[in-house]
């Protein structure tokens, strides 16, 4: 039985090793108001110290598990989206290629290079009185 | 002392209730009745007559009592038996139960359907090739300790 258990806990960390998580919250940052949003966990600190909004709320959140090759869509606020997909990576590493598209109008193509666990920020495109900052993470 | 209190004070002194004053009266009666006497000699002698034959009931019943008490020992034995015999099985059942629910647990639990707030274990990331088709579009380092940021720029906008 323990060897069982042992064989599919490597089964589990295999498929682990060719999947990623990506996951994806759409932040309206604004200067209306002065909250921030507790959902954002401990990059609440970090997006008052880096940017010069007062107020932060995440308007969405979207968690893909993705195999290598295997393109993900996350729906944005204001008709965008964003499209990942895995690539081949070596160790820890998890690589992605992302674009972000607002209607027919292609914002952002970029791949980037995280290790499991890391995070990015995209953030500029307009909504309603401020901008959307996406966090874009990958496990 | 005529006979028929003798009678009564045989029957007292048998079942050792006869006062010893009264117990004299009555032998100096028995020494001069040979009738009384007969009778209180015949009393003395029921009593070990009825143990001894109490003790052969005994020794005749006693196979059946032992086949009996080994019934009842046996009957006891296998209570207890069946009595532990559950316990060691619900052991196991509990612990058949608890690898079970480890294998679905492994098998079948979505890593990944809680959403906790962010937490990252890095910022460290490389940008190998970043274009726009309608924005321009920046890079931000501001240190290992905070998230690069790539910023849309939309027609000057932001």
């Amino acid at each position: 039985m323990l060897l069982l258990l042992s064989l599919l806990a490597v089964v589990r960390t295999a498929e682990a090793a060719d999947t990623v998580t990506v996951d994806v919250g759409a932040v309206y940052a604004s200067n209306e108001g002065a909250s921030i949003d507790p959902a954002l966990g401990t990059i609440r600190g970090k997006l008052r110290s880096m940017f010069n909004y007062t107020s932060y709320r995440m308007l969405d959140r979207k968690r893909l598990t993705l195999s290598v090759g295997e393109t993900g869509e996350f729906e944005l606020p204001g008709r965008r989206s964003m499209r990942a997909t895995p690539l081949r990576a070596r160790g820890g590493k998890v690589r992605l290629s992302i674009r972000i598209s607002d209607g027919p109008r292609n914002l952002l193509t970029t791949t980037l290079g995280l290790r499991r666990g890391g995070m990015v920020l995209v953030g500029g495109p307009t909504h309603q009185a401020g901008v959307l900052i996406l966090i874009i993470s990958a496990e | 002392m005529d006979c028929r209190a003798a009678l009564m004070n045989i029957e007292a002194k048998a079942d050792g209730l006869l006062p010893r004053e009264a117990e004299a009266k009555l032998a100096g009666h028995l020494a001069g009745c040979a009738a009384c006497a007969a009778e209180d000699a015949a009393i003395l002698a029921t009593g070990p007559a009825l143990r001894a034959l109490t003790g052969i009931r005994a020794m005749e019943k006693a196979p059946a009592l032992d086949a009996m008490w080994t019934r009842v020992r046996a009957g006891i034995e296998e209570s207890r038996e069946a009595r532990r015999r559950p316990s060691w099985i619900a052991r196991w059942a509990w612990v058949c139960a608890a690898v079970a629910l480890a294998v679905v647990a492994l098998l079948f639990y979505p890593a990944g359907t809680d959403r906790p707030p962010f937490h990252p274990s890095s910022f460290d990331v490389a940008v190998e090739e970043v274009e726009s088709e309608v924005a321009t579009v920046a890079l931000v380092d501001k240190g290992e300790d905070l998230p690069r940021v790539i910023w849309i720029i939309e027609d000057a906008k932001t």
